[in-house]
């Protein structure tokens, strides 16, 4: 793409409500007004007649598929209306969220239950019960839904086979380990279970997602940071090649919050990631909230360096935007808060977008952002967000006419 | 007699109270109806305790948001922040506190840290606090120039807690330092002076500080720093046994000091077999002599499902029995 600093989706969006619900059980016409009024705001022209479909529908299974084309489609001409260069796959609307929605088409996977992740957040934890397989298509149904609707360029995030492995329970892998000390087999169980996961999820899933048309997958690798040990770090890399080997689409990594150490060792090893052709992360989280081109403005950016100091020679999808509650002050000029949520101002996307172009030397290598996928904001905060990402990227852009 | 048992931290809450706090959020339940279940969950983790035979009584510390949250809320010149830093190498998160001005005690509310009240009886009562050298570690400074003074302005300020806190009848404090022994943040292992600051700010905080205390380590390894633990004036200490290297304990250590097993892994929904356990604790024992020897979880029971962590709770007091018997 030779616009500067196109912007991109990065995860998913919240479900609207009618979405959930309509999953679960049949709708009323009632449970569709919200629906409307994004319709309108959306221009979603045939939202009458896929509404009546949705209500009539008898059979669930039917329903089901319905309610998730339609939201897949607000998902798109959400990031369309408000400029996004490439929509992602409408928020993964698809998707019960990132973890789960791949375990459960694992077959020797069990979800656990529920632990904690941070204040009332939790996610259900799955284990390694016997040798994994496949059951099913993970991504390609949303994928065809997306194809069908897309008016912009999209590409596929993907949960990456060390998030997997990382986040659930090794089970199976760790009892057939020989006897050793307790570290020792742990470390073995997940070398064990993660080139499995590659072999028989990960590879099938992108072989499928590729002959379906997929031109760009983005593997979202947040554990990757939380392991900064060399040992665990070849590990991920070795994983990494291992899941791109062949395919010729494009490959990008997403991570975002990474534990005390920040992005330093994942910048030591992104330069041996075979065709990783961007690296998506979040910064505005570390950032202060305050418009300036100085390094303390700044300080979030500042891991950029270690990328560029150790060779990393892609793309860069900047996070520009904070994804979570904030309850920091912030100045006119800079954003408003309202409520939980901060909306930065184009002028603060600007400036996040201008240094980091300082520090990588290239404006046509950084892309803009949210830092994360804006599932924790409402429709309206995230609408504001992207709407505001995309005039601070022009913003941007003018700086360089 | 038999090993003591003792929880680590935060235990996890269960799917009912999960999803109750998941409908407070979308604001489909009210925080009372939060707080009946929470009530209720926290009398059940108690009665666990009572049922495994333990002796000092946690009260699972189920309304806790982070491991750090209720000091970081207790302290003036300490701010929430707004920036959600994960724990160590979990999948959890915790907000990070910023320091912005000389920290000291600020409007401490025992009932942020302890449900008093359901601890009812004259039964013995742990909590497990952020030990000030993690506290330091895990905030972001925007105060001190000298990282020191910050420690030992959190210790000096933590035993203002810990009175508080001994006020409620709490008799064993755990202060949790994983950052002692956990290294990935660093190149190599914290230099001595390092280590010499962070177990001078624990002397500072134990000084004429009422109660017993435990400094718990937790993943990483504790060998290389266990002669100096097992120094300071406190009576016990923590190790996380799945990443301790025992073998490298070269010589064998004695010690007067309680020795705090972390021999179910917090970390794994694998639940450790008791027969197992105590094997394991024996062949610690072998290498390390103390004069009481604890079996717990490595950290918070938080990251495996309740069910899973209380079958662990169960297999640790069965493994005393067995280690008892052996």
């Amino acid at each position: 793409m030779s616009k500067l600093f196109p912007v991109q989706e990065i995860g998913s969006l919240a479900k609207p409500k009618w979405r959930t619900k309509g999953l679960r059980q049949q709708l009323s016409s009632q449970d569709l007004s919200e629906a409307e009024v994004w319709a309108e705001k959306l221009g979603i022209q045939d939202f009458h007649d896929r509404a009546k479909s949705i209500l009539k529908a008898v059979d669930d299974k039917e329903r089901v598929k319905r309610i998730l084309e339609l939201s897949t489609l607000y998902g798109l001409r959400l990031f369309e209306t408000t400029g996004v260069d490439n929509d992602g796959v409408g928020g993964e609307q698809q998707r019960v969220e990132m973890y789960e929605h791949v375990i459960k088409a694992v077959q020797g996977m069990n979800l656990l239950g529920h632990v904690h992740s941070f204040d009332n957040k939790y996610f259900n934890k799955g284990v390694a019960e016997s040798k994994i397989s496949r059951k099913h298509a993970i991504y390609v149904p949303e994928f065809l839904d997306v194809k069908k609707y897309a008016q912009r360029a999209v590409k596929v995030p993907i949960t990456g086979p060390y998030t997997l492995v990382d986040w659930s329970f090794s089970g199976y892998y760790i009892q057939k380990q020989p006897a050793s000390s307790p570290k020792a087999r742990k470390i073995g169980a997940k070398r064990e279970f993660l080139l499995d996961i590659v072999e028989q999820i990960i590879r099938p899933e992108i072989r499928d997602l590729v002959d379906a048309g997929a031109s760009w997958i983005q593997i979202d690798e947040p554990a990757v940071t939380t392991h900064p040990e060399p040992q665990e770090m070849e590990l991920f890399v070795e994983a990494w090649n291992e899941t791109v080997k062949g395919f010729s689409c494009k490959f990008s990594d997403h991570t975002c919050y990474p534990s005390e150490i920040g992005y330093k060792v994942l910048a030591e090893y992104a330069p041996k990631l075979d065709k990783c052709d961007q690296l998506a992360l979040e910064f505005a989280n570390r950032d202060t909230s305050r418009l300036g081109l100085d390094d303390n403005s700044r300080e979030g950016y500042s891991d950029l360096k270690h990328f560029v100091d150790a060779g990393f020679n892609g793309e860069f999808g900047l996070g520009v935007t904070h994804v979570h509650d904030f309850t920091g002050s912030v100045s006119s000029e800079a954003g408003q808060s309202v409520g939980r949520d901060l909306i930065e101002s184009p002028e603060l996307v600007r400036d996040r977008l201008l240094y980091a172009t300082k520090i990588v030397g290239d404006p046509a290598k950084i892309w803009a952002n949210p830092d994360c996928g804006l599932r924790t904001r409402t429709w309206d905060v995230a609408f504001a967000k992207l709407a505001n990402i995309t005039r601070g990227a022009e913003l941007a852009r003018e700086s360089y006419q | 007699m038999s090993p003591e048992i003792q929880l680590a931290g935060i235990h996890p809450r269960s799917e009912k109270l999960i999803e109750l706090t998941r409908s407070y959020e979308r604001a489909k339940a009210n925080w009372s109806q939060v707080e009946v279940q929470l009530e209720q969950e926290t009398k059940e983790v108690i009665k666990l305790q009572e049922s495994l035979g333990f002796r000092h009584f946690s009260d699972g510390c189920l309304g806790w948001q982070d491991q750090l949250r209720p000091v970081t809320r207790s302290l003036k010149g300490v701010e929430s922040g707004t920036r959600y830093s994960r724990w160590f190498d979990t999948n959890t998160f915790y907000q990070k506190p910023v320091v912005v001005g000389k920290v000291s005690a600020g409007n401490i509310d025992p009932k942020n840290f302890l449900r008093a009240e359901l601890l009812t009886g004259t039964r013995d009562r742990k909590i497990t606090l952020p030990g000030p050298y993690t506290f330091s570690q895990l905030s972001e400074n925007k105060h001190y120039e000298n990282h020191a003074d910050l420690l030992l302005d959190i210790a000096l300020a933590e035993r203002e807690i810990i009175r508080k806190l001994k006020n409620q009848g709490v008799t064993l404090f755990q202060l949790s330092e994983p950052c002692l022994v956990y290294q990935p943040y660093r190149g190599k292992f914290r230099d001595k002076s390092e280590v010499e600051l962070a177990l001078r700010a624990i002397r500072s905080l134990v000084k004429d500080s009422p109660g017993e205390f435990v400094v718990q380590t937790y993943f990483g390894d504790a060998a290389p720093l266990l002669p100096e633990l097992l120094d300071l004036p406190i009576f016990g200490i923590g190790i996380d046994l799945f990443e301790t290297d025992i073998s490298s304990l070269s010589k064998e250590e004695r010690t007067s000091k309680a020795l705090v097993l972390g021999v179910v892994d917090s970390r794994e929904s694998f639940v450790e077999n008791s027969g197992w356990i105590a094997e394991t604790a024996r062949k610690f024992s072998e290498k390390v002599d103390a004069r009481d020897l604890v079996f717990a979880p490595n950290s918070d029971l938080k990251f495996v499902p309740q069910k899973i962590a209380n079958q662990k709770c169960e297999a640790l007091s069965k493994a005393s029995e067995l280690f008892e018997g052996s």
